[in-house]
């Protein structure tokens, strides 16, 4: 069953001692955060930077545009064969506009949907919490699948000069 | 993560001391309770006058719903509105993109203004409805839409502008998220409900605030996007397709800078008014006004330069529709209404902002903004006015051949103005009842990122920017 503590702390220093002290101990990243009320600098706690794979939505969503717009132009000016001041059937110059719009336009919904995707929004599981921490507090935050190291992490929380630890 | 130090000149401007996190979060929450007995006079006040300028919408349609060449003042007061309300959103995505640190405090009122839309929408939906269509009689006019159906400009305007009140809102929802955890928190009865349903399981763990950060950068990006095409719509469709040989590249830009304009003196006025009366200038420091004054002049020195641009064109033109289409917006009768235009919206602004310690107070500053929305409502009025009093079967022409005898306005189209103005009032002091007026989260990240320091004999705030 996995449990969870949250180690509360009046001021940044000691938050960010603790996330070294679980570090140290030999906690694997990931299995504990930070919670703040105001966004601190990255890397102020030097807290674990989940990699983010936002960049994958827009880069797919616009080759899904692209490959589309190509399909489009290509097959509705061979449908409808009507030559233009001697110009190609296929002419690059005409196709580009519509090539570019599409791209974007899928670029752009495709980008809506990862944001939303990497949001993990609503969290219908927020977990353990403390009210002051919107008041300026700082909480860590441990997650466990087993108890056999609660003891080590209150140990380090409490090293570190946690105001109150509180458990879930 | 780099620093920079902004010196203050003497001990008067010193910067004002740092305020603990919790009493930031307890005092701004504390706002949206317990309104004044002067806020609630004037909501009530503003309310009923915009209730009566929807009455005078419905019964002006009913009335005069058959004769565009009437409508010429809801089309002015649509495209005032536009620029307020749609432009003021503006301030709380620009300056964050480039990471400036007074902008923080002042981000939540601005986005309010996208809730302001609402006002703008209303207005609109009468005037789409007698908007004429592209072809009528057999005769296409002059318009960008060539080949489109007939209704293309009733369709996208109107879809332009639900889709920007959409991003708007969505804008201010997703900066608001932890703020709606904070009345979660710390609020109390209907509010504390609001936030719990809304905060949608906040917590603020580094994922969402990176997220967070993408999600203000991505739908201030949109916004900005979908306001220049609305702008460039409202300006085409609502304006120039109205006049025949109306033909002026310049005027949808000059429409949307002079939006963004009435944008800054909008928040400008907003942040004096609830900072003075809600007791927040321990949190709205006068750098966030010195910052936005340099902002509104600016603006209003780009203002004239869109202005001369497009004017040159037809004064040096001189063909019969240049002539005409001067004729018709600037000579005629409605002149004077130019010319208190150009006054007010440039002149008087630029001679006040243009002295350093103007700027660098409050009152000055104000003063400066409300004569600029007024200077850009009579600009508004004597471009859209004498468009759309152009009849009907004239405006698929080559050129305005007769120029048409201005509209005044009824009192209908008075009520109507008052009726619009009084409504982004009251929706913007709606909205301060819901949520803290500045960002809690914003101005406790303001406190962290900068620091009061004592800089050889002088004052200074040592600025952090976190990249």
């Amino acid at each position: 069953m996995t449990t969870s503590i949250l180690g509360l702390f009046q001021q940044p220093e000691p938050a960010a001692d603790a996330m070294d002290g679980l570090k140290e101990a030999g906690f694997d990243l990931g299995t504990f955060d930070v919670l703040t009320g105001t966004p601190y600098p990255e890397g102020a706690f030097g807290e674990h930077v989940p990699q983010h794979r936002l960049f994958r939505f827009p880069a797919f969503g616009a080759i899904i545009g692209f490959t589309l717009s190509v399909f489009l132009t290509s097959v509705t000016q061979l449908a409808y064969p009507m030559v233009t001041g001697g110009k190609p059937i296929l002419s690059i110059f005409a196709m580009l506009i519509i090539m570019y719009e599409m791209t974007m336009l899928a670029g752009v919904i495709a980008t809506v949907i990862g944001i939303v995707f990497e949001s993990r929004l609503p969290n219908m599981k927020p977990g353990i919490y403390d009210t002051r921490i919107t008041e300026g507090w700082i909480g860590v935050v441990i997650t466990f699948d087993d108890d056999s190291k609660v003891a080590d992490a209150e140990r380090v929380l409490n090293g570190a000069g946690a105001v109150e630890i509180k458990h879930a | 993560m780099a620093s920079e130090a902004v010196a203050h000149e003497s001990e008067h401007h010193a910067p004002p001391p740092q305020v603990d996190a919790d009493v930031v979060a307890r005092e701004l929450i504390a706002t949206t309770t317990g309104a004044s007995g002067r806020f609630k006079v004037w909501t009530w006040g503003l309310g009923i006058v915009a209730i009566v300028g929807v009455v005078a919408l419905i019964l002006k349609f009913i009335d005069e719903g058959d004769d565009s060449t009437k409508w010429g003042y809801v089309a002015a007061m649509v495209s005032f509105l536009l620029s307020v309300a749609g432009g003021a959103p503006m301030v709380a995505m620009a300056p964050v993109m480039a990471k400036a640190n007074w902008v923080r405090p002042v981000t939540r009122i601005a986005s309010l203004f996208s809730f302001a839309g609402i006002a703008t929408l209303i207005m609109l939906i009468p005037l789409v409805a007698i908007l004429p269509p592209l072809v009528t009689e057999g005769a296409r006019r002059r318009t960008i839409w060539y080949l489109a159906p007939d209704y293309s400009p009733h369709f996208w305007t109107t879809l332009g502008l639900v889709l920007l009140l959409i991003t708007g809102v969505a804008l201010f929802y997703s900066a608001a998220l932890p703020d709606f955890a904070s009345m979660r928190d710390h609020s109390t009865g209907w509010r504390q409900r609001l936030g719990k349903r809304l905060a949608r399981g906040w917590v603020g763990t580094d994922v969402q605030w990176r997220t967070l950060r993408m999600r203000i950068g991505m739908f201030g990006t949109f916004y900005f996007l979908i306001l220049v095409f609305v702008n460039f719509l409202i300006s085409t469709d609502f304006g120039q397709s109205m006049v025949p040989g109306w033909r002026d590249a310049i005027f949808p830009m000059y429409h949307t800078v002079s939006g963004f304009q009435a944008g800054v003196a909008g928040v400008v006025i907003a942040l004096y008014f609830s900072r003075k009366y809600m007791k927040l200038e321990k949190y709205v420091h006068l750098d966030a006004f010195w910052s936005l004054g340099r902002l509104l002049f600016a603006l209003t020195l780009l203002w004239v330069y869109f202005f001369y641009s497009s004017f040159i064109v037809f004064w040096y033109g001189r063909s019969a529709n240049d002539i005409a289409t001067l004729d018709l917006l600037i000579r005629g009768e409605m002149m004077y209404v130019f010319i208190a235009g150009v006054v007010l919206i440039w002149f008087v602004p630029w001679w006040i902002l243009i002295w350093n310690k103007v700027r660098r107070g409050t009152g000055a500053m104000v003063v400066g903004s409300f004569i600029i929305l007024i200077g850009l409502l009579l600009d508004r009025i004597r471009t859209f006015v004498p468009a759309w009093s152009v009849p009907g079967d004239q405006i698929h022409e080559k050129w305005l051949k007769v120029i048409p005898e201005a509209y005044w306005p009824s009192v209908f189209d008075i009520l109507i103005i008052a009726g619009g103005i009084s409504m982004v009032a009251v929706i913007v002091m709606l909205m301060t009842r819901v949520i803290p007026v500045l960002s809690v989260w914003q101005v406790q990240e303001f406190n962290l990122l900068a620091k009061p320091i004592k800089y050889i004999r002088g004052h200074a705030t040592l600025v952090a920017k976190p990249d």
